[in-house]
């Protein structure tokens, strides 16, 4: 069985922090893995870590097979990410940030088909020729998920995607990951939201101090039974 | 108010990166002072040794006729003045050295620039440069974050939700930056005065005691204005790194783009002639008479007919003056007279060309603290022009003196040689350097402009700040 | 490559976007335009006042002509009649003016002692030389690199600060390819400014078309990318942008501030000229004894020099002019060691500097901008030699009428000779210049790119 994503003893020390103390995980193609955790339990960094944005301090994290820290440029044609806060070059519009990020990964779209990508992600056609320094937060949210469909990666990785975002642009967010899900993409995401993560996730993961203290898959226990989870791991 | 100055200070002093910077510019400053103390002492050594050579040549002459005498002439060197060591002004751009002799007037040879290469255009390390433009980079540098920082980290809304207003704050920061850059500077210039009044040369001096006093005041503004001025593009600014990058922008145009470019202007508006066309033109005149009408020998003649007339003889040999000495007398008192006059339109060229970098004191207070330092330091153009005029006045005194002497040898004079101790009653030159007194109606302009900077920014700049935004 | 253009073409759109950048490349460009203008009408106006010498010259002789109307004694002549050895700039000398404001370009010669006469000044504003010359190569070496600081000081940082950066490298992009594509972009527009300045200079002034042409833009490349590469050094660091750009102003100070005004302080101490006053004094109190000395013996010590005149008459009467000139003559004869020895010591400490302009590229630059234009203190020197010379043709033209004892006439006016001095470039020091500058800029990159190699760049 191949894994898109997998951890190994993944151990990571700032320097006066253990941030990730050993965290093995495998997602298989068409899993959606929702990382629960207060502040500081070592989501970021597991996220960072699948980017090759922070080298381990021992263990080692695979994508699609390849370990990252030896194959930083390759990993990331296989994976797309949306940060918690999406920030994009001010004086370009969203059309032209779209443009210039999917043609570093590869893609050279047509301007319709860009269009297409953005007003698939929620933002009005009429906003992505506007520059994005007049965005809201959730507008440069919706450009970062059409960044990350646009790449057509096996691999998402979020880290609370939905932050700005109002509800009703959030559903059409959890419908757009169940669609790309069903097209065999593996999704990590890190969230505070934990009726979301009931919701979308395939499995929850709840990390505390560095570690992933349990895993359920959610089809197993209700939302009110996982908050209870989280509770009783939290005191 | 209090609290927030003793904050800003104690923070500043626990920054590490001010502490290593002002070490840097506290050392550059102390290396100023020693070097430039040391540069000045050599440079004195060998003027008041030379100066005593020359006029110990001169008194030891041996018989001669006195117009030979005014022919071998003398040197006038020019000291440097006490404070000339913190602020060496335009000293190594001007000459040192100037032959005194009959008939011409000649140029001040041998200045520092000449002696070196073009590294001397880079600048020179004295402790005027290091507070005219490093320690302004230095505020800069600690201040630029005065307000943006507070409002990048929330800190500004807490300090107003506790019912100190924005003016106050700004006053409190501008107290605290102060007494840091205090800090600094104060030991510097402590040691300076130390090492000028230990130095015999200086004791109980009181003109010069007086300069640095207002020297070190003058400083004192000009600091002042920097902090307040980069505590207000703190507030106005939307970032720390837009503060500081307008603030290091205006450093550089105030620094080094405006000064330049006003002095290059300034000679390109008010050209000069060469000292060639200046000469011909004083000879010429001298010749010819100003006005063209009055030829030289007519006045000799003129001179000659008027001797015969007042003693009532009527050949050369029947006077008891000699004639040539009188005409010689007369004539360099002609020439001398021409001389002054395009002396003078060349000085006052000279100034007009300055006038652009003074006036430009206005818009920039490194163009108003630069002529205000090297004049209270008795380095300036005007300093310089005293000399050049004592000196001319010197020689013109000994020349006519010695005209005088030759009148009185009577007919026949060129025959004859004047007594080996005739030359040592005359006067030797000794350079006295003009009093605070005489500098101070020069200094006007720069001293306004720097006040009228102090006001304008503590009023402008304050009201901007009472109406900045907070978050 | 294809990664690299793509962010080079969008380099472009942030760069017009930043319209405080594009304001300060336009800012540069004037004042670069304002520099050549400066320097080419400062060269003109040094013309036009060199070529208004000979007029000078010429109402010296009409004005002789009128006070000796027949043929006379040379010796006359030779008191009354002046003449100028004159310094003509190289076209060159219009982008690098380097102290011709500061040395005379002309000295007024007679048959008198030389020393004398020799270190006189010209009328200077010295506000004006203090200040110094706003010319291209102040331009070029002072201006660009903090145009390349405000161009680079947020290189990656911008970015980084902004969170853009997060983004970026989570695509399959190098962080070096961007780095390199930044760099790129603003070394094109720097270079760009600094060749279209020099050319403009270089038209402007009418240079000829020689190896100087490229020496200049080899010189100006050079050191822009040096400050690229110590752009890249502190990018490599990782810093913030307001901690980068103190950074690389420090550095903007410290090479082209602190280290040339020290090293100008240690090189005056470690080379201590014998002073020009000094040789002034000492001919002044030979000449001058010359008159109080037996005539036979001046003369003997002349005929020494000059063998050829030893049969002429005796000088019986109580003034002739060749005794005269003999004992000028012998005033600058013994000061001659003197005046080679401060010479000497003149271009032992330029020679110093050259050697230890390595310290700082700034200087490296300056001093071979000026050796190029032929415009600092060797030129100068070269001068001096070439108008002792001058005076030594004076003396060869005169020295026959005055010990033959032939008069003078108008037509010998015309017989005398001339004088002309054009500076000339100092290719070897521009040579050394640019294979230093080439070394420094070696390092200086080669550090950034073992920096860059060493400490991976990450988006937080």
């Amino acid at each position: 069985m191949s894994y898109l994503l997998e951890a190994r003893e993944l151990r990571k020390q700032y320097p006066g922090k253990l941030a990730l103390r050993g965290l093995n995980l495998q997602i298989a193609p068409g899993e959606i893995f929702c990382l629960l955790g207060q502040n500081g339990a070592g989501k970021s960094t597991t996220i960072n870590l699948f980017l090759g944005f922070v080298e381990p301090t021992s263990g080692a994290a695979f994508v699609n097979g390849l370990e990252v820290a030896k194959n930083v440029l390759e990993i990331k044609k296989h994976l797309a990410y949306i940060p918690e806060n999406v920030m994009l070059y001010p004086h370009l519009t969203g059309l032209e940030n779209l443009a210039l990020f999917s043609s570093l990964a590869g893609f050279q779209y047509a301007d319709q088909e860009l269009l297409d990508y953005l007003t698939d992600a929620g933002l009005p056609p009429e906003a992505a020729r506007r520059r994005v320094g007049t965005y809201s937060k959730g507008m440069r949210q919706k450009v970062g998920i059409a960044i990350a469909v646009a790449k057509h990666a096996q691999v998402l990785l979020l880290d609370e995607p939905t932050s700005g975002l109002d509800p009703k642009a959030s559903n059409e967010f959890s419908e757009l990951l169940r669609r790309l899900s069903g097209q065999g993409t593996a999704v990590l995401m890190a969230t505070h939201d934990i009726f979301r993560a009931k919701e979308v996730g395939t499995r929850v993961g709840i990390m505390r101090e560095g570690e992933l203290v349990d895993v359920r898959p959610t089809a197993t226990l209700n939302a009110q039974e996982l908050e209870q989870l989280y509770l009783t791991y939290m005191n | 108010m209090k609290s927030i100055a003793q904050k800003e200070f104690i923070s500043t002093l626990r920054d590490r990166r001010f502490v290593v910077l002002s070490a840097l510019v506290l050392a550059l400053l102390l290396t100023a002072t020693l070097v430039g103390r040391a540069s000045f002492r050599t440079l004195q050594r060998e003027r008041q040794l030379a100066q005593t050579t020359v006029n110990d040549q001169f008194r030891n002459q041996p018989a001669r006729h006195p117009h030979r005498v005014a022919h071998y002439g003398s040197f006038a060197f020019r000291p440097r003045s006490g404070l000339s060591l913190l602020d060496a002004g335009v000293d190594s751009f001007t000459g040192s050295a100037v032959y005194l002799e009959a008939h011409q007037q000649n140029s001040v040879n041998f200045s520092q620039a000449q002696q070196s290469g073009s590294l001397i255009r880079f600048g020179e390390m004295t402790v005027a440069f290091v507070l005219q433009l490093l320690v302004p980079l230095l505020i800069i540098f600690l201040c630029f974050g005065a307000f943006t920082q507070e409002r990048e980290t929330g800190t500004l809304q807490l300090l107003l939700a506790q019912g100190t207003t924005l003016r106050q704050v700004a006053w409190g920061k501008i107290r605290g930056y102060c007494q840091a850059v205090a800090l600094v500077v104060a030991p510097a210039l402590a040691l300076a005065a130390a090492l000028l009044f230990t130095g015999e040369e200086f004791a109980s001096n009181t003109d010069l005691l007086a300069r640095l006093v207002l020297f070190g005041l003058s400083y004192a503004v000009y600091f002042f204005l920097f902090v307040v001025g980069s505590v207000v593009v703190s507030a106005r600014q939307a970032s720390s790194r837009a503060a500081l990058v307008t603030l290091l922008g205006l450093w550089i145009l105030g620094g080094i783009i405006l000064p330049k470019a006003t002095a290059n202007l300034g000679a390109s508006l008010y050209p000069t002639i060469t000292k060639a066309q200046m000469d011909a033109e004083v000879h010429e005149e001298a010749q010819h008479g100003v006005n063209g009408h009055d030829p030289h020998d007519q006045r000799a003649a003129a001179i000659k007919a008027a001797l015969l007339k007042k003693y009532g003889v009527d050949s050369e040999e029947k006077l008891p003056v000699s004639v040539a000495g009188v005409q010689m007398a007369a004539g360099e008192a002609y020439s001398a007279r021409v001389y002054q006059q395009h002396f003078a339109a060349l000085n006052a060229t000279y100034e007009q060309q300055n006038r652009l970098s003074d006036w430009a004191g206005l818009l920039n207070p490194y163009q108003a603290i630069r002529p205000l330092s090297m004049g209270l330091a008795g380095s300036d153009f005007t300093h310089y022009v005293h000399f050049q005029q004592a000196a001319e006045a010197y020689r013109y005194g000994l020349v006519q003196r010695l005209n005088g002497l030759q009148a009185s040898m009577g007919y026949g004079d060129k025959e004859r040689r004047l007594d080996a101790h005739t030359w040592r009653e005359l006067p030797v030159f000794a350079y006295r350097a003009p009093n605070l007194h005489w500098a101070l109606p020069h200094l006007f302009l720069p001293v306004a402009a720097l006040l009228l900077w102090a006001m304008v920014l503590s009023w402008l700049g304050l009201r901007l700040i009472s109406k900045t935004s907070i978050a | 490559m294809r990664v690299f253009w793509i962010l080079f073409s969008y380099e472009w759109r942030h760069f017009r976007a930043a319209k405080g950048l594009v304001l300060l490349c336009g800012l540069l460009l004037a004042t670069g335009l304002y520099g050549i203008y400066y320097g080419t009408t400062e060269i003109e106006r040094q013309r036009q006042q060199l070529a208004t010498l000979p007029e000078l010259t010429h109402r010296n002789v009409e004005e002789l002509k009128v006070k000796f109307p027949g043929p006379t004694d040379a010796g006359d002549i030779g008191y009354y009649h002046s003449t100028f050895a004159v310094h003509h700039p190289d076209p060159w000398a219009a982008l690098s003016l380097g102290l011709r404001d500061v040395n005379p370009t002309y000295v007024k010669l007679r048959l008198l002692g030389l020393h004398n006469q020799l270190y006189a000044s010209d009328n200077t504003n010295p506000m004006k030389t203090l200040t110094g010359n706003f010319d291209l190569a102040f331009v070029l070496v002072y201006l660009l690199p903090l145009l390349i600081i405000a161009l680079c000081f947020n290189l990656l940082s911008a970015e980084r600060e902004e969170g853009i950066l997060t983004l970026l490298l989570a695509q399959p992009v190098r962080p070096a390819t961007v780095l390199g594509a930044k760099l790129a972009f603003r070394a094109g527009i720097v270079m760009a400014l600094a060749w279209l300045l020099s050319g403009v200079g270089m038209a402007w002034a009418g240079v000829p078309l020689d190896i100087r042409v490229p020496s200049w833009l080899a010189m100006s490349t050079l050191y822009c990318l040096f400050w690229f590469g110590v752009a890249l050094v502190v990018t490599a660091w990782q810093r913030a942008s307001a901690v980068n750009a103190v950074a690389l102003l420090g550095v903007w100070l410290v090479l082209v501030v602190l280290v040339p005004s020290l090293l100008s302080l240690g090189v005056a101490a470690a080379r201590p000229v014998p002073q020009g006053i000094e040789l002034t004094i000492r001919q002044r109190e030979e000449i001058h004894a010359g008159w109080d000395k037996p005539k036979t013996q001046t003369m003997n010590r002349f005929f020494g020099l000059y063998p050829q005149w030893r049969d002429t008459t005796i000088i019986r009467e109580r003034f002739a002019w060749r005794w005269y000139y003999a004992f000028q003559h012998l005033g600058d004869q013994a000061v001659a060691s003197q005046a080679r020895a401060y010479a000497q010591g003149l271009q032992q400490r330029y020679d110093l500097v050259e050697t230890l302009n390595l310290f700082s590229p700034a200087i490296i630059a300056q001093t071979s901008f000026n050796a190029l234009g032929g415009s600092d203190l060797p030129a100068h020197l070269a001068f001096q030699r070439s108008a002792a010379r001058y005076h030594d043709s004076l003396r060869a033209f005169y020295y026959p009428l005055l010990f033959r004892k032939v008069d003078f006439t108008h037509a010998d006016y015309a017989r005398e000779p001339q004088h002309t001095f054009t500076s000339q470039s100092e290719m070897p020091t521009v040579r050394r210049g640019l294979s230093k500058l080439l070394l420094s800029v070696t390092a200086v990159l080669a550090l950034g790119f073992v920096l860059v190699r060493r400490r991976s760049i990450l988006p937080h």
